[in-house]
């Protein structure tokens, strides 16, 4: 599904984009992707397809706001039941609709009795009970607790592929987009870039995508060799091979981005890889059960080691290391 | 469990203040109405000519001025709880003027504007309704204590209803009427409980502006008063307190119901 959005208040947005599958679209808080969504269901008067042309009650579009917004006076089966006519069936319809999500015993609590994934899939039954062609979600991990997030983020991507609905899901975390079939990235109003998760993790367009896409190590450097696979950019003091991409040309000014997991540390300067960067360790920091180890060097970088390697090389702040990185995983932004 | 902790909370001395404060204050407002019974001769207990017309005339009237204050009000509250433009303050300050005038000076000025010698007064008895000392005028002054008070507590019942709720009932196809009526009402129950019986006290004991605009037919309020004129205080006590029976249950039962889940 094609989907195209300009509004103006509150905020700027004018884009297109493609909903496949489970979709999810990346930007920075403030970038207007509540906005996008409210415009999109027909909450704020925007010129938008499809669906554009029909009131908001008749847009066949479930959108879950942050925070889900069940109604707080009515049953977890009420909630589902809303929109469905009233009959004899509505009561059978809505606990089929709950059964689904997984919730049939939790049928008869109050919002306010339930989990924050509970509320998650109530919201998404009561959604799914108004037949919609379209699902937007807004900020679907926001809410959930860190202990059972990514089960519950599982649960919710099986789920939606069950029902065969395209879903539009809108954050600013890059952990929601890799489980996408799809991903766009919301920049100044616009797409950025849009494309399969994979793709678009391992080759940002731009600097700010890469930022977005979680990407720490920044280089800018000129091209100075090409040969049929491989590039070698230098900067001052330092040189990286990387595998060539298409529209470069030597003598080229590049930016190069590296992940932080993609990098390696060690004691010692020549390995395998052919490509180190020589650094003194600046600051170590525990990220769960790994460590975010600052270095100084050619410039500030950062990288992210389990804590087992950092135990065997004996890291410690003012130790001399070598940064290592395979030549497919650095990255070249042309612009 | 609860009941294990229950001694200990009341030796803290913050919450014996509180409590001490709350029951003097309870006492303070209610200590006239306990006087109330000493005062009743309750062996000569009896009813003036006349008493029992009143209690029907303030019952049905006042019935009708809370219908009609409720149906006319609630759609001005929720706009003024919604509608945004520029100028909103001056309309709130406007609003405040059947509030703020004392109840006589409100029947003053309504028997002036719908007296039979005003024009708007003239436009109705040409209708055949004549808006002084009769029924239709015992149901406008009561409105006009009435309406003012619900408005009141109905807009700030509607504020409180997060708009999320009422725009997601208009994603999940249920137009701004069923939105309105499935998730506004509900929400707003208990404000506008509270607002529906502030109103009907205000319309059962309104006597200022009824008073002047509707001296006949008498209800309860003005009624009591021509018993203190006429026959003295004896009189007085046992309408009161047929005044309390009928008056009370509703409030009353409003609460009672408005604290459960659903609306009625």
């Amino acid at each position: 599904m094609k989907i195209h959005c300009q509004l103006s208040q509150p905020i700027l947005l004018d884009l297109q984009m493609q909903v496949r599958d489970f979709t999810v679209l990346l930007g920075l808080s403030g970038e207007g992707k509540t906005s996008l969504l409210k415009a999109i269901s027909g909450l704020l008067p925007a010129q938008v397809s499809p669906f554009g042309e029909l009131a908001v009650e008749r847009r066949p579009i479930g959108y879950l706001p942050q925070g889900y917004a069940l109604f707080p006076h009515l049953r977890a089966w009420e909630n589902v039941a809303f929109p469905l006519s009233r009959g004899p069936k509505r009561r059978d319809e809505a606990l089929r609709l709950l059964g689904r999500v997984g919730l049939q015993d939790l049928a008869e609590r109050f919002p306010s009795e339930l989990s924050g994934g509970q509320r998650q899939r109530v919201a998404l039954a009561r959604a799914l009970a108004r037949k919609p062609e379209l699902l937007l979600l807004d900020e679907p991990t926001s809410a959930l607790d860190m202990a059972t997030r990514d089960e519950v983020l599982d649960e919710l991507v099986r789920e939606v592929h069950e029902f065969g609905i395209p879903v539009l899901a809108v954050s600013h975390d890059p952990h929601l987009a890799l489980l996408a079939d799809h991903m766009a990235i919301l920049r100044h109003g616009r797409i950025a870039q849009e494309g399969p998760p994979a793709q678009v993790f391992a080759s940002p367009l731009t600097m700010d995508v890469a930022r977005l896409l979680g990407y720490r190590n920044f280089l800018t450097g000129q091209i100075t060799t090409m040969d049929a696979q491989h590039a070698l950019v230098c900067g001052l003091g330092w040189q990286l091979q990387a595998i060539l991409q298409p529209g470069l040309s030597l003598g080229m000014r590049v930016h190069l981005v590296l992940r932080a997991e993609d990098l390696s540390l060690g004691l010692d300067p020549d390995r395998d890889h052919g490509n180190a960067l020589r650094g003194r360790v600046r600051q170590i920091r525990r990220e769960g059960l790994n460590l975010r180890v600052y270095v100084d060097g050619v410039a500030s970088l950062e990288v992210l080691i389990p804590r087992g390697q950092a135990e065997t090389l004996r890291l410690a702040v003012g130790a001399e290391v070598f940064m290592h990185v395979f030549p497919r995983h650095v990255h070249m932004i042309t612009t | 469990m609860k009941s294990l902790f229950a001694p200990i909370r009341s030796l803290n001395p913050t919450t014996w203040t509180g409590n001490a404060l709350a029951l003097a204050v309870m006492i303070f407002l209610l200590a006239p109405f306990a006087a109330l019974i000493a005062a009743t001769d309750w062996q000569h207990f009896h009813f003036a000519d006349g008493d029992m017309t009143a209690i029907r005339t303030s019952l049905i009237y006042s019935g009708v001025a809370l219908v009609l204050s409720v149906l006319a009000g609630a759609p001005l509250a929720w706009w003024l709880a919604h509608a945004q433009f520029r100028g909103k303050w001056l309309v709130d300050a406007l609003l405040m003027l059947p509030l703020l005038t004392p109840p006589l000076a409100l029947g003053i000025l309504l028997s002036s504007f719908y007296g039979p010698y005003s024009p708007v007064g003239s436009l109705f008895s040409q209708a055949g309704i004549y808006l002084t000392n009769t029924a239709p005028a015992f149901v406008l002054a009561q409105i006009y204590g009435a309406m003012p008070y619900f408005v009141l507590a109905a807009r700030a019942a509607f504020e409180g209803v997060p708009p999320e709720l009422e725009q997601i009932s208009r994603t999940l196809g249920r137009n701004r009427l069923q939105t309105f009526w499935l998730v506004t009402l509900p929400l707003a129950r208990l404000g506008l409980s509270a607002g529906v019986a502030l109103a009907w006290v205000r319309a059962m004991g309104e006597f200022g502006i009824v008073l002047i605009v509707a001296y006949f037919p008498q209800g309860i309020p003005v009624k009591l008063w021509v018993n203190l004129e006429d026959i003295g205080l004896s009189a007085v006590y046992p309408l009161l307190w047929v005044f309390f029976l009928v008056a009370v249950p509703l409030p009353v039962w409003l609460g009672l119901r408005a604290r459960k889940h659903g609306l009625f």
